[in-house]
């Protein structure tokens, strides 16, 4: 059992389709941040270059409000990094389902978003790969596509909360934490454990901090296992 | 004010670093067989990651994000995944009645 009820696909196909409802909440996440880059001063070109190449929300808003706010290029690259450090745990979480030389494994790892790691996720540690790449190829485009309609029409910076769609990604990772419950040992726990360490650590540390400190969530399985050596591919379900 | 320059030069910098950073896991941990402990531990990476993503897009740096209206969705969404209906009719759900909300309150 991996995804919600009993809708579990994963491939190109499936990754496509979950990526048309990712992209529909990134396209006017994008298109806020490319109307605020352009309130902000940041020239058309750059702004839809740094959407292009680096395709990380939080760690662009993060650059874009630290240099604007007049920090040095240290201090701004340092914030931006902290938030993006979450992708570091899910790199390492994804990796046994990666093929191929190390090259291309760093390549396929550039289709690491939040959704799309979310969506290949089909439980007992395991990812499929094209599910991930499907959900990242509609994303990207979308991320592009919405940043230049955000500085070509600077719409109001509100349009994401009119539309309701602040809560796809929260929604979205809900339905798949409660997935992961059906497939991962004490996932309920975990997740509680994490859920408080998030909580108290975004009042503290950026964001990407919090995610990767939280993430130490996981070693609460290794209770009670002592000196057993089980494979976690044999792990039973959960009743 | 950014000067153009440094725009750049912090654009293409992020770019290396956010490479890197995602390149690091897949290409120095690849497919090789981890000890059995760690193994499982990065095996449940996932409902960890997944909660902790769900709480930081609720509440956001330093809770400023937090808007208790999403509230009354996400439990539309729990509710539904547990009469297990599909992924897209539950997110549907309740971006429907955030937005309800939102208009009534």
């Amino acid at each position: 059992m991996s995804r919600s009820g009993s809708s579990a696909e994963f491939g190109w196909r499936p990754g496509l389709r979950v990526g048309v409802g990712l992209g529909l909440a990134v396209f006017p996440v994008a298109v806020s941040f490319g109307a605020l880059a352009t309130t902000l001063g940041w020239p058309g070109l750059p702004t839809i270059i740094c959407s292009a190449i680096v395709f990380s929300a939080g760690g662009q808003l993060a650059l874009l409000t630290t240099l604007t706010a007049g920090s040095g290029l240290p201090l701004a690259l340092g914030a931006a990094t902290l938030i993006n450090l979450r992708f570091l745990p899910m790199g390492v979480a994804v990796a046994g389902s990666l093929t191929g030389p190390a090259w291309k494994r760093a390549l396929a790892g550039q289709t690491i978003l939040d959704g799309s790691w979310a969506a290949a996720y089909r439980g007992k540690g395991r990812y499929d790969r094209l599910t991930m790449f499907g959900a990242s190829a509609v994303q990207w485009p979308a991320w592009i596509l919405g940043t230049v309609v955000g500085v070509v029409a600077a719409p109001p910076l509100t349009l994401v909360e009119s539309l309701g769609l602040d809560l796809v990604f929260p929604g979205f990772f809900l339905v798949l934490l409660l997935d992961s419950f059906r497939s991962t040992p004490r996932a309920p726990l975990i997740a509680g454990i994490a859920i408080l360490l998030t909580g108290g650590l975004v009042l503290v540390a950026p964001v990407g901090v919090a995610v990767l400190l939280s993430s130490l969530a996981a070693f609460v399985v290794l209770i009670g296992h002592g000196g057993r050596s089980s494979e976690p591919t044999e792990l039973a379900e959960p009743a | 004010m950014t000067t153009g320059e440094t725009l750049w030069w912090a654009i293409g910098a992020l770019a290396v670093i956010n490479f890197a950073i995602k390149a690091a896991g897949p290409a120095l941990l690849g497919d090789r067989a981890l000890p059995p402990k760690l193994a499982l531990v990065v095996h449940s990476l996932a409902p960890a990651l997944l909660a902790s993503l769900l709480i930081v897009q609720v509440l956001g740096q330093g809770w400023n994000s937090f808007d208790w209206k999403l509230l009354p969705g996400l439990t539309v969404i729990g509710v539904l995944w547990l009469f297990r209906r599909s992924q897209i009719v539950c997110i549907i759900a309740g971006v429907l009645v955030t937005v309800a909300i939102r208009a009534l309150v």
